[in-house]
């Protein structure tokens, strides 16, 4: 699932937004050498300061499994400002309808353990790909320019999402090459990307579930599983006859089945026989 | 300059359109409203602008702020019920506008209709908003005169070559088989070059490009 973060709703989703830069640090400066600052091993830059968009690509338990960093091309982007030699000196695409993205990236070791088998790093592309041009698109963008490796590029051609051009050089950076791809954030795409990885309905997260969500996962489960057995050690210390009493054994025996709970609650029975 | 506002209205159905920009070079700030006399005098008598949630999120969005979105923020129900109060309506977008040197605007827009119909309003105009807004800014920060000459267009030797063949009457089709490049690719260095020499249609670009010695009369 995607969630889109900004400046309006970042407060929220700090923690989020913390482990996004961890990815980012993981991904850029580990995995790709490329030349980025890292602190606290989060990776920062000045962008990162204009109020960007993300859009976060989470798992079931709210892991973040990938990222995009979209800034208008109108502002200081990284092509006009930092990328300067893929443009070989050349000024940027500007464009009120054209939006640059940058620092994608996708968690390949969280998705090969938490998701083997369905494609995940390609899948992942694809959603948050998908996601991107969908939320461009609903803010009355119509392209992307969006900085890339070459290993990005060819995830990209094979999931029925090639770019439609490419401005200046591939240039090396770090381990690998970095080039400048357009991608049109038309219905034909965002439906061409979409039915390749399979991928049907809303994937944008429902924000008041995912902050719900976040409460009910701060209360521990053990909580209720003990909450569960004081229940029943309770129900059979008050009951007030052997039928009672057995039926409360029953009823634990059936809910809670496991060794350890039945031994205790044997041993709370023996007791409660001494009482009646 | 408020007429282009009263334009913009007109074109894409709205009740009223408000610009904001600073310019980040001298530091002023700039204002253009079409609203009623009354709320804008009241606006300002007040110094709305200090605890307006659309300007305050719009400055810090690089995405459409649509107004429903700050409905928890603590400054939303102030300012919208005394807009209510002087006709003006709770529905709305703000379009922020970044330019390359820190100076910022913004468009808000809003219009006296069912929320679904809004909506979905909103969505088909959005792509013209974003065209205006940037237009608006532009035009704006061109009034500083240090400004206007930091902004001054630099095409890329692509934008160049790409409007010179528009120039000599080529389509964008006949450019990216010339050019061996895909015709959106095209079109968004035309685009890329309008918005540049501050152009709203292609011709008036390739005119702008001629007077300045960009590109040759063919």
């Amino acid at each position: 699932m995607i969630l889109v973060i900004d400046a309006i709703n970042r407060h929220q989703h700090e923690a989020i937004v913390e482990d996004m830069f961890r990815l980012r640090a993981r991904v850029f400066a580990q995995r790709l050498d490329w030349d980025v600052k890292i602190e606290n091993d989060m990776e920062i830059d000045e962008f990162d300061a204009l109020d960007p968009v993300y859009l976060v690509g989470l798992d079931e338990n709210a892991n973040v499994v990938s990222c995009i960093r979209l800034l208008q091309t109108t502002g200081p982007h990284m092509l006009a400002d930092v990328f300067s030699d893929i443009l070989q000196g050349e000024a940027p695409l500007r464009a009120a309808t054209m939006w640059e993205s940058t620092r994608f990236c996708v968690d390949t070791e969280r998705l090969t353990t938490a998701d083997r088998g369905q494609g995940s790093v390609a899948r992942a592309t694809s959603e948050l790909m998908s996601a991107t041009l969908q939320y461009a698109r609903d803010c009355g963008i119509s392209d992307i320019i969006t900085v890339i490796d070459p290993v990005m590029n060819r995830v990209l051609k094979r999931s029925d999402n090639a770019p439609y051009g490419y401005v200046g050089e591939t240039v090396q950076m770090g381990k690998t090459k970095a080039m400048a791809a357009l991608l049109d954030c038309t219905d034909e795409r965002i439906e061409r990307v979409r039915a390749f990885a399979g991928i049907e309905g809303d994937v944008f997260v429902d924000e008041a579930a995912l902050i719900a969500q976040r409460e009910t996962v701060n209360t521990p489960t053990e909580t209720t599983a003990e909450a569960l057995a004081q229940y029943f050690i309770d129900q059979i210390d008050s009951a007030a006859s052997v039928d009672e009493l057995r039926a409360a054994l029953e009823i634990a025996e059936a809910v809670l089945g496991s060794p350890k709970l039945g031994r205790q609650l044997v041993g709370n029975t023996n007791a409660s026989s001494e009482q009646v | 300059m408020t007429l282009l506002l009263d334009e913009l209205c007109e074109r894409l159905e709205l009740d009223y359109a408000a610009y904001a920009g600073v310019n980040s070079i001298d530091n002023s700030m700039h204002a253009l409203v079409n609203y009623p006399l009354s709320w804008k005098q009241h606006y300002q008598d007040n110094a709305l602008h200090m605890r307006d949630p659309t300007l305050l999120h719009g400055a810090r969005s690089q995405a459409p702020v649509h107004w429903g979105r700050l409905k928890n923020d603590t400054l939303y129900k102030p300012m919208f019920s005394q807009a209510h109060d002087f006709g003006i309506p709770q529905q709305g977008v703000t379009i922020p506008v970044r330019g390359p040197f820190g100076d910022k605007g913004m468009l808000s827009v809003t219009r006296r209709m069912q929320p679904l119909d809004w909506d979905k309003h909103v969505q088909r105009i959005l792509p013209d908003l974003q065209h205006a807004a940037a237009h608006i800014h532009d035009l704006v920060m061109q009034q500083g005169l240090i400004m206007r000459a930091m902004r001054a267009p630099s095409l890329s030797s692509r934008e160049t070559e790409i409007l010179q063949w528009t120039a000599a009457g080529k389509s964008h089709s006949d450019i990216s088989d010339i050019l061996s490049i895909s015709a959106r690719t095209v079109e968004v260095h035309v685009r890329s070059a309008r918005f540049k020499l501050g152009a709203l249609t292609t011709a008036q670009a390739v005119a702008r490009a001629i007077g300045m010695g960009l590109i040759y009369p063919m």
